[in-house]
């Protein structure tokens, strides 16, 4: 069994069906890319995971447990933490107060200390602002510090939503490349991307999501020479 | 353009004070005295008001009562002790020492089953659900109190330092050492609630859910708890502000929370609802303007100056004093 595995998940908002038999896993030491157009069930995919809502059927399974109805406390608990879309950081915290949150569920003060050395190190730019208010910082600052703070609870598997939303081509290229370098450090990233061409290039593996269906997987690069995934997603 | 409105009226109020301040300084500094004095108690309920709404966006009304409740048990258990209202003796101190933290303790209990019963069962309904249900809890606690005692005054006993020998006339104006242990014990509280807000795992796990509660749950912080702990410390200051008003005024009644929760949370929102120190520095800011309005006004038209200001706060400064923009979501 997969690290982390989606059997058959649906979820509703309401009436409206967001996911229909969705079926994905996270093995360990992968990068695996979740692309989609806007309102395709990506972000609804994540919060299926991490608990903030539950699936009306199927399961989801992580690290051999049934996490279905397991609440977003223990799941960060267990190993799964997530960057959220937009960010969403504690905008009147300072850059550390926003870390620390990160590491919440933990009561290992040499272990928190030392992961905080090791976001430092992932991203300098937050070294030198760790007094600032995270929401004064640029958005690039800021995405570093949510991936920074979700790296802060020691996860099995790191989920990231849209880490490259709107910002500057130097930028995301740096973002992709820290993606890279934190799995290479042993940590599975489940990834949710609008720009696919980039998430394809550095995912193992990858689904395609339309309207709440996976209707496409293979290796990042099965994907990339795709033609379907051309069309639709890399507008070549 | 609003902003502007808001200044020149605060500039005005200003301008008289400061000719009323010259021609009688002695005047200005005694009614100063008293205007500390109540601001330090109102702001210890004003934080409560401030916390819960900063949290989960609702305003307590049944908050005024428990601090009002917190007084009426105060004066129970103060009964057990033989306290001497004639003189200050040992037993009064020990009896305060006790009291102060066995009622604060109370009643964070009695406000976090309040929010269990009340308040929890209506997270997810329209925001007027809980408003309502926090109306009902105001009069069920007032009920609780008229069942109690009646509707007559209570007498709270007098069993701080006082008397001749407890008061003194510096340049004139008439200070008692009851002024100084109001504002002395606000000051500490509100030192301790800062420094727990601000340093520890608990008080920052407050704020963080407070500015965004999805991403706090995210980081795995039990939102429910957070929640309970923000009542349970709103009520720990505001059991203390019912004790401190009882040995201050010695004297309570079952619908004091009313009119005082009323004036605490235009404090609050006169410092920016959400903000906790906004909500000292409005809470002080009222004592003092309440203060002023008694001595140059008219008692008679405090009300209308305070509610005038919640007004005109409303109207021409949402935010407040302290409020921030709050990036919209």
């Amino acid at each position: 069994m997969a690290l982390l595995e989606l059997r058959d998940v649906n979820a509703f908002y309401g009436r409206i069906q967001a996911l229909r038999k969705v079926n994905l896993e996270v093995d360990k030491g992968e990068v695996v890319a979740l692309i989609g157009s806007n309102g395709a069930g990506k972000t609804t995919t994540l919060r299926t995971i991490s608990g903030l809502m539950h699936p009306a059927g199927g399961s989801i399974h992580f690290d051999g447990r049934d996490i279905t109805q397991t609440g977003p406390s223990k799941i960060v608990e267990l190993g799964i933490s997530q960057s959220p879309e937009g960010r969403r950081l504690f905008p009147r915290m300072t850059v550390v107060d926003n870390l620390f949150m990160g590491a919440y569920t933990r009561n290992d003060k040499p272990g928190i200390t030392a992961d905080m050395d090791r976001v430092f190190t992932l991203f300098p730019r937050l070294k030198e602002r760790r007094t600032q208010i995270a929401g004064t910082l640029s958005g690039g600052e800021q995405q570093m510090l949510a991936m920074g703070r979700a790296m802060m609870a020691r996860p099995k598997v790191l989920m990231l939503d849209e880490p490259s939303l709107g910002l500057a081509p130097i930028l995301i290229e740096t973002i992709f490349s820290i993606v890279r370098e934190i799995n290479a450090q042993g940590v599975p990233v489940l990834l949710v991307e609008q720009n696919a061409s980039k998430a394809l290039e550095v995912a193992h593996r990858a689904y395609v999501l339309e309207t709440g269906s996976i209707v496409k997987t293979g290796t990042g690069k099965e994907l990339l020479a795709s033609e379907d995934v051309q069309k639709a997603y890399l507008g070549i | 353009m609003v902003d502007f409105g808001f200044y020149i009226i605060c500039g005005a109020a200003v301008v008289l004070l400061a000719t009323q301040a010259v021609s009688n300084p002695t005047a200005f500094v005694q009614i100063t005295v008293f205007g500390l004095a109540d601001g330090a108690m109102y702001a210890l309920v004003a934080l409560g008001y401030t916390m819960v709404y900063g949290i989960i966006e609702l305003i307590n009304f049944a908050h005024g009562d428990v601090f009002t409740l917190g007084g009426y048990i105060s004066a129970a258990i103060l009964g057990f002790f033989a306290i001497n209202e004639g003189s200050f003796t040992a037993v009064n101190l020990i009896a305060i020492v006790l009291v102060f933290p066995v009622v604060m303790l109370i009643m964070g209990g009695i406000n976090i089953t309040i929010e269990r019963v009340a308040y929890r069962p209506l997270r997810n309904a329209p925001r007027l659900a809980p408003l309502i249900t926090a109306i009902g809890m105001s009069f069920v606690l007032e009920g609780i109190m008229f069942l109690w005692h009646g509707p007559a005054t209570v007498h709270f006993p007098d069993i701080l330092p006082h008397g001749p020998q407890f008061q003194t006339t510096i340049g004139g104006v008439f200070v008692t050492f009851k002024d100084g242990f109001v504002m002395v014990t606000a000051v500490v509280l509100v030192t301790l609630l800062a420094i727990f807000i601000n340093r520890t795992k608990l008080g920052k796990a407050m704020r963080a859910t407070a500015q965004d509660r999805d991403a706090a749950q995210l980081m795995g912080i039990n939102i429910n708890r957070t929640i309970a702990a923000t009542f349970f410390i709103g009520a720990l200051l505001a059991g203390a502000g019912g004790m401190i008003w009882g040995l201050y005024f010695n004297n309570l009644f079952y619908n004091l929370g009313f009119r005082t929760g009323l004036v605490a949370f235009t404090s609050a929102v006169f410092g920016g609802i959400g903000n906790i120190p906004g909500a000292a520095i409005g809470g002080v800011l009222i004592g003092l303007i309440a203060a002023y309005s008694d001595s140059y006004i008219g008692s008679k038209w405090t009300e209308v100056v305070i509610f005038g200001i919640l007004i005109g706060v409303l109207v021409l400064r949402p935010t407040g004093l302290l409020g921030m923009r709050v990036p919209e979501k």
